[in-house]
C-alpha cells in the first residue's frame, strides 16, 4: 500500500493512466484498479477514469462499484455510448428490479438534451449564445439600413431564447453534478428497515447495484427512496455515493 | 421264568388297559383354540370349535361374545370322520375369521352346543392383540421338514460377467435358479432394484433350457430365468438387489410313525409354494478416464455414424430433413443428438428420435437415429457443417471422434416467396452473440483536478464580458456617429481640412505631372489646375464658416472671416490667392510653372494658418 502510494507520486498522471490500461488488457484488475483509485485519490479526474474503473469493477464481479463508477463517469462525458451500453449492462445484473414510475415525455426530452452535454458543454453552449445576442446587438446598433437592422433584431430575438434555455440547460447541469443525494447500493444485501434502527421492522431488502436517493440523514443511518417510491432506512456504509 | 413271564403277562394287561383306556377316551369333548396368539392388529385369525367323538346331531352352536373382533367369515361348520384301528373318531369342527379391532387382551368366553341331547361347554381363555403383525408362526412340524428338505436343493443365484466395469459399459446379470427338487413352475416376484443404472431385460427363450451343473459337490439343475444388460450412469460403488421369486416345488412327504397318515399319501409328492431370494451383488464402477472432448455426451462402446439429407436439391419453404443415424454396440438409449451447425437462416424444428435395440444378442446393439427437419427460408447453395459425435471406445480405451462429410443443399426460390410485412426482402437483423461490456478507454484523456470547472473558472467570466464590452462600445461609437449626423455644419466643419487636403492633392499631380514634360503646363492643365486650388480653398471655407454654396463670393468669405477673428493678414492673402486664381485661369501669365508652384505653397500655407486660426 505504501510502495503503491510511492509509485502514485512518482508518476505523471499520463503514465499511471497508462500503467492502468495496461493492467487491465493483461487481466490484472486489482492492479488497473489501484493505478485508477490511486489517480483519483491524487485529484485527477475525467469520465475515462471512472469509465475504466467501472469495467475493472464489472471484470471481478463486483456490480455494485461496477454501476457505482459508470454513474460517476456520467457526470463527466453523459454522452458517451459505450458509457451507456456498458451501464445498461450492468444494471440487468442487479437482483432487484425496481420499475421506475412513468413520467410525462417532456422529462425524457428534457433528460436526452442534458445527457448529450456535460457540464462543461453547457457552459460553452451558453457562452456560444450569449456571443449570439451580443453580436447580434451590435448589428442591430451599428447597422445603417433598415432591413438589416430588422433582420439583426430577430436574430437577437432567437438568441435571446437560446441564450435563456442554454442558462437554464447549465444551472441543471450545474446543480445534478453537484448533487450530492444520488448514492448506489455497494453492500451484496442490505435490510431495509422501516426507522433508523437496529432493531427496528424490515421494510424490504435491496441487493447490491441498486440506485437509491438519500431523503435524509439521521446519524449512521440514511433515509432512502427508491426510483419507484418505496422508502426506507439503511446504513451508512450500505451505500455509496455518486 | 415264572417272574419273567409274571412280568410279561402284566405288560399284556397294561397294554389292554391302554387299548381300554383309548377307547375310553373317546369321549365328548368341545374345545375353543385359535390359530395364533398373540395377534397383531393388522392381522387375521382363525377361532375354531372342535367337537369331538360326538357323532350326529349336533346342533344350536352359541358363539360366545366377539364383540371386540370384526367377523370376516364363519362359522363354518366341517366334519371330519377317522377310524383308526378299528375304532372311530370323528370331530365337527366350527371356524370363524376374525379381525380384531383394537390393541389390548380379550376375553373369548365360553361357547356351548348340543349333541346328541346333551350341552357342551368350551373353556374361556385370552386373546392379546399386538400392534403391527406378528410373524407367521411356524407352520407345523412339517413346514419344518419341509425346510430341511429344500434347504439347499433349491436356490437363486445371480452373478455378473464382470465385477468391475467402466461408466457405461455393459455388464450382463444373470439369475439362475438352481434346484434339485422338481420345480413345477415360477414366477418373479419381485424385480432387482437396479439405481444407478440404465438395464435393459435381455430377451430369453419362451421355454427356460436346464443344464447341469455341480457345486459344493452337488449335481444341481440349472436354469437361467432372467439375464439383465446393465449400463452404469453413475460411477462409485453401486449395487444391484436382489430378485425374488415364487416357485411351486413337489415335495416327497415324510414319512410319519402313523401308517394311516402313510396309506393317504400323495404318491407323486405334495406340491409346495416356496419362496427364493438371490443375494445383491456389488459393482465397482470406474469413472471414464479424463481428457474427454467437450463435445463427448456419454456415449461409450462402439458405433458408427451416417448422416445425410434427404435430397440434394430443395426449394424455399420446404421442408427438408436431416437425418443422423448412430449405431453399434454400447447405451445406445442413453446417446444423445450431435449438435448440428445449421445455415442461420434455416427454421429448424426439434428433432424427432427413433430408437431400435436388438436385445437378442450377448451385447446390446441398435441404433438410435435423429431426424432433424428444417425449413430453408432463403434460396442459395447452403452448407451444413460436418456433424461430429464423440464416444468412449471400448476396445481401444480411448475417445473416438466420428465426423460426417460436410452436406450441402442447393436452395431455389419456390414459388411463394416468403413475404415478410415488413419489406425490405432478405435483411435481417444483426444478431448479437454475447453481450459484454465495451473495451475501456485508451485514449489519453484531459485530466481536471478536483473541483475544477470551466463555468467556475476566470475564463468563463472573461468570455461572457467580451461580449458586453464589445456591445457597450458599439452603443458609445453608434450614439457618436448619430449626433454627428445631426449636427451637419459640425461635420462639415470637421471634414473641411480633409476635403481641403483631396483637392489640394489634385492639384499637385497636376503641377507634377507637367513640369517634367514640356517644363510648361498647356493652358488646359493650368486651367484646370488653378479651378482646383480655388475649388479646394472655397468647398474649405464653405465648410469651416458654414456658408452655402449661393454665397461663395470674396465679399462674403471676407466678411465670415473677419466674425470668426481671423487676424487681417491672413485675411488678405486669401483674398489674394483666390483673386488670382480667377485671374490666372482666364489669363496666362508668364514664368507659369514658378506662379502655379507659388499658388499652390501659398494655399497649403493658408489653408494650415485657417485650420489653425478657426480651431
Amino acid at each position: 500500500m505504501l510502495l503503491s502510494a510511492a509509485a502514485v507520486r512518482a508518476q505523471t498522471p499520463e503514465q499511471l493512466f497508462q500503467q492502468g490500461n495496461l493492467m487491465y488488457q493483461q487481466g490484472r484488475l486489482p492492479e488497473a484498479r489501484e493505478a485508477y483509485e490511486g489517480l483519483l485519490a491524487a485529484g485527477y479526474v475525467a469520465g475515462d477514469i471512472y469509465y475504466n474503473l467501472g469495467n475493472t469493477y464489472y471484470r471481478t464481479g463486483d456490480i455494485g462499484h461496477a454501476i457505482l463508477n459508470y454513474e460517476r463517469a456520467l457526470r463527466y462525458i453523459p454522452g458517451d455510448e459505450d458509457l451507456r451500453h456498458n451501464l445498461q449492462l450492468a444494471n440487468l445484473l442487479i437482483t432487484d428490479r425496481i420499475e421506475a414510475a412513468p413520467r410525462l415525455f417532456f422529462w425524457d426530452y428534457w433528460e436526452g438534451l442534458k445527457n448529450a452535454f456535460s457540464v462543461n458543454g453547457a457552459s460553452w453552449l451558453f457562452v456560444l449564445t450569449f456571443f449570439l445576442v451580443f453580436a447580434s446587438l451590435v448589428v442591430v446598433v451599428l447597422a445603417r439600413r433598415y432591413r438589416s437592422k430588422r433582420l439583426a433584431l430577430a436574430v437577437t430575438a432567437l438568441g435571446i431564447v437560446a441564450c435563456a434555455l442554454s442558462l437554464v440547460l447549465l444551472v441543471a447541469k450545474v446543480s445534478d453534478f453537484t448533487r450530492t443525494d444520488e448514492g448506489i447500493v455497494t453492500t451484496p444485501i442490505s435490510t431495509v428497515k422501516n426507522s433508523p434502527d437496529e432493531k427496528a421492522s424490515d421494510a424490504f431488502v435491496l441487493h447490491t447495484g441498486v440506485k437509491v436517493r438519500v431523503v435524509d440523514r439521521v446519524s449512521e443511518w440514511l433515509e432512502i427512496r427508491l426510483a419507484d417510491g418505496k422508502v426506507g432506512w439503511v446504513e451508512k456504509k450500505t451505500v455509496e455515493m455518486i | 421264568m415264572i417272574g419273567r413271564a409274571i412280568w410279561r403277562s402284566l405288560a399284556l394287561a397294561g397294554m389292554l388297559t391302554c387299548a381300554l383306556a383309548r377307547s375310553d377316551s373317546q369321549s365328548i369333548t368341545f374345545q375353543a383354540s385359535v390359530d395364533k396368539n398373540p395377534v397383531g392388529l393388522g392381522d387375521q385369525i382363525v377361532l375354531t370349535f372342535t367337537l369331538s367323538n360326538a357323532g350326529t346331531g349336533v346342533k344350536n352352536l352359541h358363539m360366545p361374545d366377539l364383540s371386540a373382533f370384526r367377523i370376516m367369515a364363519g362359522p363354518n361348520q366341517a366334519s371330519s370322520f377317522q377310524m383308526i384301528n378299528g375304532a372311530v373318531s370323528s370331530s365337527v369342527t366350527f371356524t370363524c375369521v376374525l379381525q380384531p379391532k383394537e390393541v389390548g387382551k380379550f376375553t373369548i368366553g365360553e361357547a356351548s352346543v348340543e349333541a346328541g341331547g346333551k350341552e357342551y361347554r368350551s373353556s374361556s381363555f385370552t386373546v392379546e392383540v399386538v400392534k403391527g403383525s406378528t410373524p407367521a408362526r411356524k407352520e407345523s412340524a412339517g413346514q419344518e421338514n419341509l425346510d430341511a428338505q429344500i434347504g439347499d436343493n433349491l436356490f437363486l443365484k445371480a452373478s455378473v460377467d464382470k465385477a468391475h466395469c467402466i461408466q457405461g459399459e455393459q455388464v450382463n446379470v444373470t439369475f439362475k435358479l438352481y434346484t434339485r427338487v422338481s420345480v413345477l413352475n415360477y414366477a418373479v416376484s419381485k424385480n432387482p432394484a437396479l439405481s444407478g443404472f440404465w438395464s435393459e431385460d435381455v430377451e430369453m427363450p419362451k421355454n427356460i433350457a436346464l443344464s447341469t451343473e455341480t457345486l459344493n459337490g452337488k449335481q444341481y439343475r440349472v436354469g437361467i430365468i432372467r439375464r439383465i444388460a446393465l449400463f452404469a450412469t453413475q460411477s462409485g460403488s453401486l449395487e444391484i438387489g436382489p430378485m425374488e421369486a415364487q416357485t411351486t416345488i413337489q415335495v416327497q412327504q415324510q414319512r410319519t410313525a402313523d401308517p394311516f397318515d402313510a396309506f393317504f399319501r400323495d404318491p407323486f409328492g405334495r406340491n409346495v409354494n416356496c419362496a427364493v431370494r438371490s443375494e445383491p451383488i456389488k459393482l465397482k464402477v470406474d469413472p471414464l478416464p479424463e481428457g474427454a472432448p467437450g463435445e463427448f455426451k456419454g456415449a461409450v462402446g462402439q458405433f458408427a455414424m451416417s448422416a445425410g439429407v434427404d435430397k440434394r436439391t430443395a426449394r424455399t419453404n420446404d421442408p427438408v430433413s436431416l437425418k443422423i443415424t448412430i449405431s453399434g454396440t454400447g447405451n445406445i438409449k442413453l446417446l444423445e443428438s450431435p449438435a448440428v451447425q445449421v445455415p442461420p437462416d434455416f427454421e429448424q424444428y426439434t428433432p424427432k428420435v427413433t430408437e431400435t435395440i436388438n436385445r437378442g444378442g450377448d451385447r446390446i446393439t441398435g441404433s438410435k437415429t435423429f431426424e432433424l427437419l428444417f425449413i430453408p427460408r432463403y434460396p442459395g447453395l447452403k452448407v451444413i457443417e460436418p456433424i461430429t459425435f464423440y464416444y468412449f471406445d471400448l476396445g481401444r480405451r480411448e475417445y473416438v471422434k466420428l465426423r460426417s462429410p460436410q452436406l450441402e443443399l442447393n436452395v431455389e426460390q419456390g414459388a411463394a416467396p416468403l413475404a415478410p410485412a415488413m419489406g425490405g426482402g432478405a435483411r435481417e437483423d444483426v444478431r448479437i452473440l454475447s453481450q459484454d461490456i465495451r473495451f475501456i478507454k485508451v485514449a489519453q484523456p484531459s485530466f481536471a483536478r478536483v473541483g475544477e470547472r470551466f463555468h467556475r473558472s476566470w475564463w468563463f467570466i472573461l468570455l461572457l464580458a467580451i461580449p458586453v464590452l464589445g456591445f457597450a462600445g458599439a452603443f458609445v461609437y453608434a450614439r457618436q456617429r448619430q449626433a454627428d449626423m445631426l449636427d451637419e455644419a459640425g461635420y462639415r466643419q470637421r471634414r473641411a481640412i480633409r476635403v481641403a487636403r483631396n483637392g489640394l492633392k489634385q492639384a499637385e499631380y497636376l503641377l507634377k505631372e507637367k513640369s517634367g514634360a514640356k517644363g510648361e503646363p498647356s493652358s488646359l492643365q493650368r486651367t484646370r489646375f488653378y479651378a482646383e486650388v480655388s475649388r479646394a480653398l472655397w468647398k474649405y471655407l464653405g465648410d469651416k464658416l458654414g456658408l452655402p454654396q449661393s454665397e461663395f463670393s470674396v465679399e462674403h468669405a471676407v466678411e465670415a472671416l473677419k466674425d470668426q477673428h481671423v487676424e487681417s493678414g491672413l485675411v488678405h492673402g486669401l483674398k489674394v490667392l483666390l483673386e488670382h486664381c480667377d485671374l490666372a485661369r482666364f489669363a496666362p501669365t508668364s514664368h507659369q510653372m514658378s506662379a502655379m508652384q507659388k499658388t499652390y505653397d501659398e494655399a497649403r500655407r493658408l489653408i494650415v494658418e485657417l485650420e489653425r486660426t478657426l480651431k
